[in-house]
């Protein structure tokens, strides 16, 4: 076994920690604690990442992006997240698209839409699948035509005329182009009747709703799409018609489109969990208690004990599963680790709040838990986790 | 003899309760500017509302005019406030335990006859205990099962000055301050320890801060107080043992009653909605990795309650320790304990059940997280609250510490 990063995943690494440090924590509470969901999002930070690279670099290299490994990829997303996990997620959302593209586009899709999206600083991309009577029937869908996402895309000539409404859609009210699930069979399964479209910000017939106000995770922006008779040309078909499942069945583990989020949210949680330790870890050397420093009592050395246990351990999984990515290895390891991820960020940032308990409510510590909170749903809740054991079924 | 029966009174109380939240308190409760963790609008009149049925009153003696409640009932009413309103419980829950306290035990006959008329004749009298002061620490932690004092002295002081008390210091975390037109100020006297001094809100030197945003780390709609040489009558200091105002675990489990109201809420909720939201052909509920959820959230409310109920009895009947039917543990602490653990896992497994909705601010499942989340780390959290336990399973007893000692500080 053989741990040691390359000279090229270093210094991603290091330049995120540079740029998360130096850039990112400064602004991360100030945005976190902005009342209206819409303000918070600042695209100064989106720009000065973009620069480095942040924003690009899971592009693959022939494409003009920077084709960085999936190792190096999870390295950066914790990186980031140390300094914000929302702002994390914001980037590591266009590398997931960046992969489908890559996988699924058409050279001609390639042309359109890679070349604008890698030219600029301010192109964010997007899916949109969760409809509000569609969540975990998206998830682990069921036989019945009449489950999950009910976006209508219906056929004339060369246009697609799309109806109906998304929500929760991440960068919604910021991002350019959008990959869009719709039914454009409706007397089939999800998997056997959905279409993949996409969309770019602009069409005719899309607009943007409201940007939900979440408890964590503020700057990322999540909206509603509705489309009132929207039109896309047929140009804009990813993969084939009625085979929008074609990211994680057709073409296997290869294309990171389901497996990258996976392994996403646990590298975004391993983030969050170094900023805890390292938080409690301070507040215990320097805090006293009737002049003694926290860190002599017993109890904050076994909660310390226990942070740093389950953010390890977290690492060695996040890092494997990187690993395991980059040379195509089938497993149902990043649904297992991302399930994993939703305990340990949970558990980590509730006891560095713990820790602050008695003094001076601390906003870092209480921001924390609520970005963890998240997780309960995307990452860990029983449909996730019941999907992970499937792939094991497999 | 061992009973689960509760009282006729008790049981009408209790629907009295539930029945007037629902209709009072719920929907204001409910309302988008309410559901934020920060800054919630008081709900004055919701207060009146209670009052008038016999809320703030609840627990002070019939004789001076109260319904005379005992403990455990006290409880269930705390309880049902909360599953409305957590605010409302505390603000009410306060209020009606220092009535309580204050005019049918720590007062003299000249001190009551001063101050009852004035808190009975108006349903927006509230009481308030200020006894927190900004970086109080009660070093329980450092000081385990050692002879050091746990109750850190107070910075407010009050000085003898002819008949009167001069008072200077701060006080923060003051329940309902918006509320309060008494305080009971606990301060340091002299050389002699503390004690605990009435001051009206209209008292010269007195400001009242009222919650800002960082309230939204403690329930009650909590403010600050600033003493500034308050001078108040020398008769307003009490006389009777304060000692009823320290939380030594021994006390009434409503701050767990209160706690276990923001889980029922949640869990209420939940229960509603997994049996209309349908996911996989059928209402969540039917899956099992949902109803299995459920059930493990009931499991916890219940336990919880058993706990908080036999502590509130105990609290009751006194007596109970000493035949043997109940051990000599401080049941309240143990209670506050299991119920902030337990419920705060429980409401956060309820949020999960509304899928992203869970963590929305519009929606009333984030404001449940984060009110169950207060219970568990505020004041001054679990952890200490094992230690306390831990010390009375070893029958520790700390030495009380000299006066002078104290004064050296």
């Amino acid at each position: 076994m053989d741990f040691t990063l390359s000279n090229e995943q270093r210094a991603w690494q290091m330049t995120a920690r540079k740029f998360a440090e130096e850039e990112v924590r400064p602004i991360s509470l100030e945005r976190d604690e902005i009342e209206d969901p819409r303000a918070t999002f600042d695209w100064e930070i989106i720009k000065k990442g973009s620069k480095l690279g942040f924003r690009t670099m899971a592009v693959p290299k022939e494409w003009g992006g920077h084709g960085t490994d999936f190792v190096t990829q999870a390295l950066v997303m914790a990186e980031l997240a140390k300094g914000d996990s929302a702002i994390s997620k914001t980037f590591s959302q266009c590398w997931k698209w960046s992969h489908l593209i890559a996988a699924t586009c058409s050279e001609e899709q390639k042309r359109r839409f890679l070349k604008p999206f890698l030219e600029d600083d301010t192109f964010l991309l997007g899916k949109g699948i969760s409809e509000p009577s569609a969540g975990s029937d998206n998830r682990l869908p069921p036989e019945d035509p009449k489950a999950g996402l009910k976006l209508k895309a219906e056929r004339h000539g060369e246009e697609w005329i799309l109806n109906g409404e998304k929500c929760f859609i991440a960068n919604a009210s910021v991002g350019k182009l959008f990959f869009i699930d719709a039914r454009s069979d409706p007397n089939a399964p999800l998997r056997q009747g959905t279409t993949m479209f996409l969309v770019p910000r602009d069409t005719p017939g899309l607009r943007i709703g409201k940007v939900f106000n979440k408890s964590g995770w503020r700057f990322y922006q999540n909206g509603e799409m509705i489309f009132e008779n929207a039109r896309v040309p047929h140009a804009n078909v990813v993969g084939a018609v009625d085979g929008s499942d074609m990211k994680t069945h057709a073409a296997g583990d290869r294309t990171g489109g389901d497996l990258f989020g996976d392994l996403e949210l646990a590298a975004n949680a391993l983030g969050v969990c170094d900023d805890a330790c390292a938080i409690a870890l301070a507040l215990a050397r320097t805090k006293t208690q009737a002049g003694r420093a926290l860190f002599e009592q017993q109890l904050v050395q076994l909660k310390l004990n226990r942070m740093h246990l389950l953010t390890e351990a977290l690492r060695a999984f996040v890092m494997r599963v990187a690993w395991e990515h980059d040379r195509k290895l089938h497993s149902a390891n990043a649904g297992l680790c991302m399930n994993f991820s939703t305990e340990v960020i949970q558990e980590v940032t509730e006891l560095n709040l713990d820790l602050h308990t008695g003094g001076v409510p601390d906003r870092r510590a209480e921001k924390l838990v609520r970005d963890a909170i998240i997780w309960s749903h995307l990452a860990g809740d029983s449909v996730q986790r019941m999907k992970a054991t499937r792939r094991l079924g497999k | 003899m061992y009973s689960l029966h509760l009282s006729p009174e008790q049981l009408q109380i209790r629907d009295t309760v539930r029945d007037f939240v629902a209709r009072e308190i719920k929907p204001l409760a409910l309302a988008p500017q309410r559901l934020e963790a920060s800054a919630r609008p008081t709900l004055a009149e919701a207060l009146e509302k209670a009052s008038q049925i016999g809320l703030r009153t609840l627990a002070l003696s019939e004789e001076a005019g109260g319904a005379g409640a005992d403990n455990l009932t006290c409880c269930i009413v705390t309880e049902e406030l909360a599953a409305g309103d957590p605010d409302v419980a505390a603000v009410l829950a306060q209020t009606s335990m220092l009535a309580h306290a204050l005019f049918d035990g720590l007062m003299t006959h000249e001190q009551r006859s001063r101050f009852l008329p004035a808190f009975l004749a108006d349903h927006r009298h509230h009481l308030a205990l200020a006894e927190h002061e900004p970086d109080r620490d009660t070093a329980l932690g450092i000081n385990y099962h050692r002879p050091q004092p746990n109750e850190a002295r107070f910075a407010t002081v009050a000085v003898r000055s002819g008949d009167a008390w001069i008072i200077n210091g701060r006080k923060d975390r003051v329940i309902g301050i918006s509320q309060a037109a008494l305080f009971a100020v606990r301060a340091s006297l002299g050389d002699n320890g503390a004690g605990t001094l009435l001051v009206s809100r209209d008292t010269p030197g007195l400001t009242v801060t009222p919650p800002e945003a960082n309230a939204q780390w403690h329930h009650g709609a909590c403010g600050a107080l600033v003493l500034q040489d308050c001078r108040v009558p020398a008769e307003n200091c009490l006389a009777g043992d304060a000692a009823l105002f320290c939380h030594a675990g021994g006390g009434i489990p409503q701050d767990a009653a209160f706690n276990l109201g923001i889980g029922r809420a949640a869990y209420e909720a939940a229960l509603d909605y997994a049996q209309l939201r349908v996911q996989g052909g059928r209402r969540i509920i039917e899956h099992q990795a949902i109803g299995a959820k459920l059930a493990e959230i009931a499991v916890r409310l219940e336990v919880a309650r058993a706990a908080i109920w036999q502590a509130a009895w105990a609290s009751d009947h006194p007596d109970a320790v000493a035949e043997r039917s109940l051990p000599d543990l401080p049941l309240s602490t143990i209670a506050s304990v299991f119920a902030a653990e337990a419920i705060y896992r429980a409401v956060k497994d309820a949020a999960e059940c509304f899928g992203a909705m869970g963590v929305m601010r519009d929606m009333p499942m984030h404001k449940y997280v984060h009110d169950a989340r207060v219970c568990l780390h505020s004041g001054a959290g679990a952890s200490e609250a094992k230690l306390r336990i831990a010390e009375a399973l070893a029958r520790y007893r700390r030495p009380a510490a000299p006066a002078a000692v104290l004064a050296a500080e």
